[in-house]
């Protein structure tokens, strides 16, 4: 992928050694082999086998590449691949776009405030992305929540088309990836020294003009992390283009698993998701030229070589958009007064956060509905759907063991992926893109593929229904994203600070301890959390690797929803939030008395 | 020794009760169930659980001593028991299958024999039994209006469905090239009888008429019952369940049985399985009438064996597909030609989609 840029990038710093030498002598990059040695086992390996197929003839054995004639002569692959990656640039385009200011607010505010406004935003991740989808279809239909206030009102004489539509899809997927944008975006954005922005205004730069040039460009890191991030996880959607889409909203993983489990051609599943993997590396690629995802990677500023050219033009744009926006600013403030202007960003924010605990706010009521259905509002109240989660064993067990793999996996991705993170950022070799792409790439291979391929792998050596095998499969899910997330909290840390530790005699493990993960904490904590969610709401690898047997949550509504949907999904997510919120400020309170 | 004995008295009650013809058919198997046997069971998930449990597994536990388990398969399960047969981890030990998924299944060599033909059970449908498979319920696909958008101007037939100018509103199709290829043609006036092999490019120039009017292409089951129930959209294509639950939850509808094509679902066994003996006692368990006639209490499903409507009650007989009133209104799906032209139909179907 972006390999190539980010090594030549890197090897600039290196110094000139013979390769033997600097593969040979002590370097931070080892501290990311226990990661590069679990995705090799776990991912690539089954992935791969499973790939393979695609260049095999199904009767012979003999090399083929029928599969890619077939999608290069049919066009709705490739149209369908388009529809794919435009639904995930608008979804990552406009996640940044609502969740930017979101995240600058939150920055702005005092800690305890902050981290009670944060479980706000994180609330759509509470909720199943199956829920939070029938949800959206409540509050977006034509006789849903919206359309019976604005025909009710007589703001509208006829229900708005909002969703089967591209608008409902870019509803459900922004909703679910806000969180996500926000969260990345963060800790960067917390990092800045907002001492640097008075500095500019002292200097008689604009407020605008000081927000472009200082304030967003040190963010930047957070920006193209975030983007990058909701781009990939929203290239494997498929639930909310299958529910809330209309006719052309259809994304490749639904063809993929059509494929795959209804086809039961597995050849062809393969060459499809070689196809996606394929162009979704180009892009990215692409999208390191023109962004300088390059500056993730561990790379410090300051030594961007062939971007040069680039790196001006991207100055030139922030200083059109800040002349820009300061005039917008002008008049907006005319025709609102000071006051008003001052007031904007809250009021934004109010509503951007009521955008994303609307639909959880809807489940909460039905929760408790007496309907046997998931309408809004309710037509009477009862318990009923309560005691069926709570009298279910099947349900009791399935919550407790999605608590237990998500911890486990959690940890083990935080570990696996904060060592990585740290390798890359210590070291100046010429395998950092490499190492980048391998833990990237989880994200990008559908997760079907993923699936069937552990499948294959499991069996071999009893892994089958096993805890342990939903551990490994959800930590290969949830590595790029704690990766992610690390690196770019990585990459505003001060080393000189480690340096300052060492020469005050810590020795590495003491200085790690002691000084770097303390500061780098909320990088760490964003880590977890995404690995957390991630499996905790985890379908693909549940529905093979459980075998049915060892039920996770997620599978289990699954299951309960193909047929019949019912209230009690609703009443679990009710449940699950109230576990979570109460165990979210626990923690928060035993960390701010120790 | 003590558990032979449970067994026999268990089986002479059986007998009394009505399950003759199956219990008859195995007495070796019987006699060499083992206590300790369990047996690991896919079912459809959802209502389908609770209405199995109480129709064929706590009552095969009952006669035979083999527990059964049950789990929830996907809709299309044919990637798992791919996976299961070709790694040889039997998880499951029987499942239920489409016919779309037993033909792919079967033509991979991927199921093992049931091991016994109709002669053990001869009220069931010819169509309900294979050699790999045995229907265990019969599900139609059909369409239903709101009674509350057409009052009395009902629509009957799929012609009527695809006429926008007498039968305004909004409607729902699957996005799926099954089922809806057939009603394009009845809608252009193809006889039910004479529907295979279909006529794809006929199914098509028809499908283009009614293209703009579809409001909803729905995706799942549950789905369909939430838009019919909410009123999103007045007539929606679905399979008869999933349409009768919204009814029998309170929504204001009308399921029209004419030109429905039904399907069957039915048991299958992993190929290999090292316990075989006990999936295929279990599959000819579930033959027998009145053990079909208790999962149709709950579950609005035809039974595969027709002989069963001699206890069942004929207001519950009405929503059920293979009562006689509507069966004879219907024909089965052909599989084979689907089979046969599935990957490449979807494929132009899906291309039509976005244009």
């Amino acid at each position: 992928m972006s390999g190539k840029g980010i090594a030549s990038m890197t090897a600039i710093t290196a110094p000139a050694l013979p390769l033997r030498q600097r593969l040979l002598r002590p370097n931070a990059l080892w501290l990311a082999a226990p990661g590069i040695a679990f995705l090799a086992i776990f991912f690539l390996f089954p992935v791969l086998r499973l790939l393979s197929l695609s260049v095999q003839d199904p009767a012979s054995g003999a090399l083929s590449v029928a599969t890619y004639a077939r999608i290069a002569n049919t066009d709705v692959y490739l149209q369908v691949l388009g529809i794919t990656f435009k639904i995930a640039a608008n979804t990552a385009l406009f996640s940044i776009l609502l969740g930017y200011p979101l995240a600058y607010w939150l920055a702005g505010l005092k800690d305890g405030l902050r981290e009670r406004m944060v479980l706000l935003v994180m609330v759509p991740f509470w909720t199943s992305y199956l829920v939070k989808t029938f949800a959206w279809m409540v509050v977006l239909g034509r006789t849903g929540v919206i359309n019976s206030m604005l025909t009710g009102s007589g703001l509208a004489s006829q229900p708005l088309p909002l969703a089967y539509n591209e608008f409902g899809v870019m509803v459900g997927m922004v909703h679910a990836m806000v969180p996500l944008a926000v969260l990345t975006m963060l800790p960067v954005m917390i990092g800045i020294d907002r001492r640097l922005i008075q500095a500019a205004q002292a200097l008689g730069a604009a407020p605008a003009q000081s927000f472009w040039l200082v304030y967003f460009k040190l963010s930047l890191p957070g920006v193209t992390a975030g983007g990058l991030l909701v781009f990939i996880s929203s290239l494997g959607f498929f639930i909310v283009p299958a529910l809330l889409g209309g006719r052309r909203e259809t994304m490749l993983a639904q063809l993929i698993i059509t494929q795959v489990q209804e086809l039961l051609n597995w050849a062809f599943a393969g060459a499809l998701a070689a196809m996606m993997l394929v162009a979704a590396l180009v892009t990215v690629w692409i999208y390191d030229r023109l962004f300088g995802l390059s500056s993730l990677s561990g790379e410090t500023s300051g030594q961007e070589g062939g971007t040069g050219r680039l790196r001006l033009l991207g100055l030139s744009i922030l200083r059109v958009v800040a002349k820009a926006s300061a005039l917008l600013a002008d008049v907006v403030r005319r025709v609102i007064g000071t006051r008003g202007t001052s007031k904007l960003l809250s009021i934004y924010c109010t509503l951007a956060l009521m955008f994303l605990v609307l639909p959880t706010l809807l489940v909460i009521p039905i929760g408790f509905t007496s309907s046997q259905f998931l309408e809004f509002p309710p037509p009477g109240y009862s318990l009923q759907w309560f005691e069926t989660y709570f009298s279910s064993p099947v349900w009791l067990s399935a919550t407790l063991r999605s608590f237990g793999v998500a911890a486990a996996t959690a940890i083990c991705a935080t570990v696996i992926g904060g060592l990585a993170a740290l390798a890359l950022a210590r070291s100046n070799t010429r395998w950092g893109g490499l190492v980048f792409a391998a833990f990237l790439a989880p994200m990008i291979v559908p997760r079907i593929i993923i699936a069937v391929g552990l499948f294959y792998l499991f069996a071999q050596i009893g892994l089958i229904a096993t805890d342990l095998g939903l551990v490994i499969g959800h930590t290969v899910l949830a590595l790029p994203f704690a990766f992610v997330t690390i690196t770019a909290i990585l990459k505003n840390y001060d080393w000189r600070l480690d340096q300052a530790a060492a020469v005050l005699g810590a020795n590495r493990v003491k200085t790690l301890f002691l000084v770097t993960v303390p500061l780098v904490k909320g990088g760490l904590v964003a880590a977890f959390l995404f690995a957390f969610i991630t499996s905790f709401d985890e379908l693909t690898i549940a529905i093979f690797v459980s075998g049915g047997i060892k039920t996770t949550l997620p599978k289990q509504m699954w299951d309960d929803m193909i047929l019949q949907l019912n209230p009690t999904l609703a009443a679990v997510s009710v449940v699950v939030f109230v576990i979570v919120t109460v165990l979210l400020l626990l923690a928060e309170r035993f960390r701010r008395t120790t | 020794m003590s558990d032979t004995n449970l067994t026999i008295n268990r089986r002479h009650l059986l007998k009394t009760a009505g399950g003759a013809a199956l219990v008859l058919g195995m007495p070796g198997l019987t006699g060499r169930a083992q206590a300790a046997t369990t047996i690991t069971v896919a079912d459809p998930g959802g209502p389908f659980g609770p209405a199995f449990r109480k129709a064929f597994y706590d009552p095969f536990e009952k006669a035979t001593g083999i527990k059964v388990v049950n789990v929830a398969r996907e809709a299309e399960p044919t990637a798992q028991f791919k996976a299961i047969v070709e790694t040889k981890s039997y998880t499951w030990d029987v499942c239920t299958l489409t016919l779309s998924a037993r033909d792919i299944l079967v033509k991979q060599n991927l199921l093992e024999p049931i091991g016994f033909t109709r002669d053990a059970a001869p009220g069931l449908m010819p169509e309900a039994i294979t050699d790999h498979w045995m229907g265990t319920d019969v599900y139609s696909t059909v369409f239903a209006y709101r009674n509350d958008h057409f009052k009395d101007n009902a629509p009957k037939s799929w012609a009527d469905f695809w006429n926008v100018e007498k039968f305004p509103g909004r409607r729902s199709l699957r996005k799926n090239p099954i089922d809806s290829l057939e009603q394009a043609l009845m809608a252009d006036g193809v006889s039910i009888d004479q529907l295979y092999p279909l006529d794809v490019d006929r199914a098509f120039k028809n499908l283009d008429k009614i293209k703009q009017h579809i409001a909803v292409w729905w995706t799942g089951g549950a789905q369909s019952t939430q838009l019919l129930q909410s009123g999103e959209v007045d007539i929606i294509s679905g399979w008869n369940a999933r349409l009768q639950s919204a009814i029998d939850g309170g929504a204001p509808a009308t399921i029209v049985w004419e030109q429905g094509l039904y399907s069957i679902e039915g048991w299958a066994i992993p190929k290999g399985n090292p316990r075989a003996d006990a999936a295929k006692q279990f599959i000819k368990f579930c033959s027998a009438p009145d053990r079909q006639a208790a999962f149709t209490e709950v579950l609005a499903y035809g039974p595969t064996n027709l002989d069963a409507y001699k206890s069942i009650s004929a207001d519950r007989a009405k929503v059920l597909p293979t009562s006689p009133e509507n069966l004879k209104k219907m024909r089965v799906a052909n599989e084979n030609w689907w089979s046969e032209n599935r990957a490449a139909v979807t494929e132009r179907f899906n291309s039509w989609l976005l244009t």
